[in-house]
């Protein structure tokens, strides 16, 4: 479970985020949701310490991340499991190298208990063929799924993925979100998905966080998010004209 | 002089980072040698080439200038020596390698920078600064004498075979030119001068490519201003060590 208290964070005149406190609980496909610059990026690189807020707590299961010196900060983050938009892959490494690569860091496994966890997860986002290629050589879904492959390969109790659809078509989004929220359910982590697709939002919304211009402006879950009346949420999901004449 | 400072303590605080307890030395030591294949080794040919040529063009311009019938034949290869190994083997091929490996280098951590390829190693827990940085320095510092010395050897050589395809001096005098009043304190000299510019034309453009934002366009930029201001500071290092270790 991620806890987050009162955060607060400031560009010099320009106030990013105010006050937000939130819940992301275990076991979960927590959204974050919001119009472009509405903050929710800014708010996802406090949480991991990419950028730091001006005041409030980031809990990681009781423990404050904030107060951490940088040793315990690098421990906690060895836990947590990031997606990148643009994937972020070790360009000069192959898809197998790359999401060993966690593993070869940070834990004490025999090659041959790492190759095994690799196959593992290679095998679990479906790219077991794919293994000795470089990312250049790789499509856009491939690349999303060698990162969700790699955040996941040292089981992570917490994963983030940032924008994770952006760029994909509309089916290969859907794979990507079931791929997100199956890994979440069987492996019992705390996963947080920055993201602007109503798709994602209807398909895996399983606790939804809405902010509007750096305030916490709704919270609920995909069946909620559907029939609420707060006015910021209803212009964000019902942007275009279809949309709001398929709600009428 | 504010930014000049800036960035200064900067770049002390990364370097600070880059040489801080790597997390796992056989990782470092797999990124070393490849690092050394690729800032080394891949160099061998580009400074064979320029070695040979300058080695050759000093035995000329010496004899050029050396129209005394009182100063001995043999002064063109003392002389084309005492420039090779004082001179244009260390600082030359620094200055070389400072376009050729330092541009390289900003460019490559620049774009791992806008492509989130940092942020992703620190966010696993990863020094990202010591993992990419620390076998570059370690690899240029640890192979780049051994190129000064073969570019010694090459340039010398060049002479010697200017000395044989043509009459500006007897291939005889050339080699007794070449081993006349030899100091090996000047070979020590050229170690030093080499190590430090090592350190500099890996570090100043890993600098640059680490801080870089943006996009392409500005690893671009960091990519030139990594290799003017190293081969600037080559320069005035170059000066300061003479200064310290000739006289």
């Amino acid at each position: 479970m991620i806890e987050v208290k009162n955060l607060s964070k400031s560009f010099g005149e320009k106030t990013v985020l105010e006050d937000i406190s939130v819940v992301f609980e275990a076991g979960k496909t927590n959204l974050i949701i919001g119009a472009s610059g509405s903050g929710k990026s800014t708010l996802a690189r406090c949480l991991i310490g990419l950028v730091a807020p001006d005041s409030g707590e980031v809990l990681y299961d009781g423990r404050d991340f904030l107060k951490m010196d940088i040793n315990e900060k690098q421990e906690l983050r060895t836990e947590v499991g990031f997606l990148f938009q643009g994937s972020a892959l070790f360009d000069f490494m192959t898809v197998e190298q790359n999401v060993r690569f966690p593993l070869d860091m940070f834990t004490k496994m025999t090659l041959k208990e790492k190759q095994q966890r690799v196959d593992q997860v290679l095998e679990r986002v479906e790219l077991s063929h794919a293994n000795k290629l470089y990312p250049a050589e790789l499509s856009g879904g491939m690349k999303k799924r060698v990162g969700i492959a790699r955040a996941i390969s040292p089981k992570p109790k917490y994963l983030f993925c940032d924008e994770p659809n952006s760029g994909l078509d509309p089916q290969t989004s859907i794979v990507i979100d079931n791929l997100i929220h199956e890994i979440t359910v069987e492996n019992e982590m705390t996963t947080v998905v920055i993201t602007h697709d109503m798709n994602s939002v209807i398909e895996i919304g399983e606790y939804i966080l809405f902010i509007h211009q750096g305030h916490k402006a709704w919270e609920g879950n995909n069946h909620d998010i559907l029939r609420t009346e707060n006015k910021e949420v209803l212009d964000f999901v019902y942007a275009s004209e279809f949309m709001k004449k398929a709600r009428e | 002089m504010a930014s000049f400072l800036f960035h200064l303590g900067k770049y002390v605080i990364l370097m600070w980072r880059v040489f801080s307890k790597p997390e796992k030395l056989s990782i470092y030591r797999r990124r070393l040698f490849d690092e050394m294949v690729s800032l080394g080794l891949d160099s061998l040919g580009i400074i064979m080439v320029i070695s040979i040529f300058m080695g050759a063009v000093i035995t000329i311009q010496t004899s050029a200038n050396l129209d005394s019938a009182l100063i001995p034949a043999y002064t063109i290869g003392f002389t084309t020596r005492q420039s090779t190994i004082l001179e244009f083997s260390p600082t030359i091929m620094a200055l070389i390698l400072a376009g050729k490996v330092g541009s390289n280098i900003a460019s490559e951590i620049g774009t791992m920078r806008v492509t989130e390829q940092i942020d992703a190693l620190e966010i696993m827990g990863v020094n990202s600064a010591a993992f990419l940085i620390l076998p570059k320095i370690a690899a240029a510092v640890l192979l780049n004498p051994f190129l000064t010395l073969i570019s010694m050897f090459v340039s010398i050589g060049g002479g010697y075979v200017v000395a044989m395809m043509t009459d500006i001096v007897t291939v005889a005098d050339y080699v007794y030119g070449i081993q006349l009043d030899f100091k090996p304190f000047h070979v020590t000299y050229a170690m030093v001068k080499t190590v430090v510019f090592a350190f500099l034309i890996t570090s100043i453009p890993a600098y640059q490519g680490y801080y870089a934002s943006g996009s392409a366009l500005e690893v671009g930029k960091a990519s030139t201003r990594g290799v003017v201001q190293s081969s600037i500071i080559i320069l005035i290092a170059n000066y300061i060590i003479t200064q310290l270790l000739l006289i």
